[in-house]
């Protein structure tokens, strides 16, 4: 008996607070429009961040933040100023990286998977990443927001991504929260704020 | 008969050259009196504590940096993760004093030898507790030793604070790994570098505060 108003109970509050809702095909239809007409729009976007990183054994999530800024059609850069200095960017298929002041650089001109890798992170800011040949997509509605799953269909990508999760603001159809899952329990949840879209970026932001 | 006896004398000289220098991790110690026989290390034995520290490796030249994760997850064991700076885990294991478990890997870092070269250099960072055989000193430190199956290690405790700041993991012959902690307070320490003696191996750990 115990048991069984234990279960009801988890039931009913499981339910109260399960927020996300499928979406009708028409709905998704509509949000993947909405999505697309703003990502073209997107020439430029700069915006700050606070990464999460969860770790279930860890007692506390592992925060860093700083800024990200993309330019059309490829050019990105990734600062973190919190707790530490690094910062990379992504350039004419180079990884261009500054740690605390110690510079390198990696050619990826030729690896098919760090090009992925750029794709997607660019694909993860603007939203624009709706590529059934490339992922499963599910999508959800929540309260104020849009949600969309996106589950590797790349086997190679799939062994360092599980899932990923973009949340979207309803009224802007803009990303405002990349979740990357590398399995149930471990993910990395990146929140985005302050974001710009359209001003002028000089391309030497882009220099490390 | 002359001949054989320089021959013998020579080989005794050389003999005691070798053995001479064999013994060079401790020649310039003074021995001591044991004065305790184990030693507890605290730096990362807090099971409440989330050891993150900003690493950086450089091996045989090349640098790769990341983020260094520990924690203690029972009274044995350690739970050991790397990941890039965007979070990706590179690398996940548990260690204790004589199991070592991978729980995932990276298909680049997936080499049997860097994995035992980690595997060594965790151990010891993360040992808690030492047996002590014998004991030395130098002007700056007072040196415990340590026997660890063929290996030897060596504790150093700064004679001014009586902090240990250095371990030495040494063959019969020669130094193998060191490990040198910079301090934030007695249970702490903010700075670690493993430096290899045998291999271009470096890796420095620099803890930071989470936001």
């Amino acid at each position: 008996m115990k048991t069984k108003i234990a279960l009801l109970i988890l039931f009913i509050s499981g339910n109260l607070f399960a927020q996300e809702q499928k979406m009708t095909d028409a709905e998704i239809a509509t949000f993947k429009q909405d999505v697309n007409v703003i990502s073209k729009k997107i020439k430029t976007l700069s915006t700050d961040f606070v990464q999460y990183k969860h770790l279930d054994f860890l007692s506390k999530d592992i925060e860093t933040s700083g800024k990200m800024v993309f330019k059309e059609p490829a050019l990105l850069s990734w600062q973190y100023k919190k707790p530490y200095n690094y910062s990379i960017v992504f350039k004419n298929g180079k990884i261009l990286i500054n740690d605390e002041g110690k510079k390198s650089a990696v050619d990826i001109g030729n690896s098919k998977i760090f090009a992925r890798i750029n794709k997607l992170i660019i694909g993860s800011v603007s939203g624009n990443m709706f590529d059934d040949k490339e992922f499963t997509i599910s999508y959800f509605k929540l309260k104020g927001q849009n949600l969309a799953k996106f589950i590797p269909k790349d086997v190679t990508l799939k062994k360092y991504i599980k899932q990923i999760e973009l949340t979207f603001d309803k009224e802007e159809a803009t990303v405002v929260q990349v979740k990357l899952l590398e399995s149930s329990e471990d993910y990395t949840r990146i929140v985005l704020k302050n974001k710009v879209i359209n001003a002028k970026i000089d391309d030497s932001i882009f220099t490390n | 008969m002359q001949k054989s006896t320089i021959q013998f004398l020579l080989i005794n000289c050389f003999l005691a050259i070798v053995l001479v220098s064999c013994g060079s991790v401790t020649k310039n110690y003074t021995p001591k009196k044991l004065d305790k026989t184990s030693i507890e290390v605290p730096y990362f034995a807090n099971s409440r504590t989330d050891y993150v520290y900003k690493t950086n490796i450089t091996v045989y030249g090349h640098e790769l940096s990341g983020i260094f994760i520990a924690k203690k997850i029972n009274d044995t064991t350690h739970r050991v993760v790397f990941t890039t700076e965007f979070g990706n885990k590179l690398l996940d294991f548990e260690i204790s004093e004589k199991t070592f478990k991978v729980n995932s890997i990276v298909s680049e870092l997936d080499r049997k030898i860097l994995i035992n070269t980690l595997e060594e250099d965790f151990r010891l960072l993360l040992k808690k507790e030492y047996q002590i055989q014998e004991q030395f000193e130098n002007e700056y430190f007072d040196i415990y030793k340590s026997v660890d199956g063929d290996r030897d290690n060596y504790l150093f405790f700064s004679k001014k604070g009586q902090k240990l700041e250095k371990i030495v993991r040494a063959s019969k012959a020669k130094e193998k790994i060191t490990i040198t902690f910079t301090l934030e307070n007695d249970n702490f320490a903010k700075k670690v570098v493993i430096l290899h003696q045998n291999i271009k191996l470096t890796i420095e750990l620099n803890y930071f505060k989470s936001e």
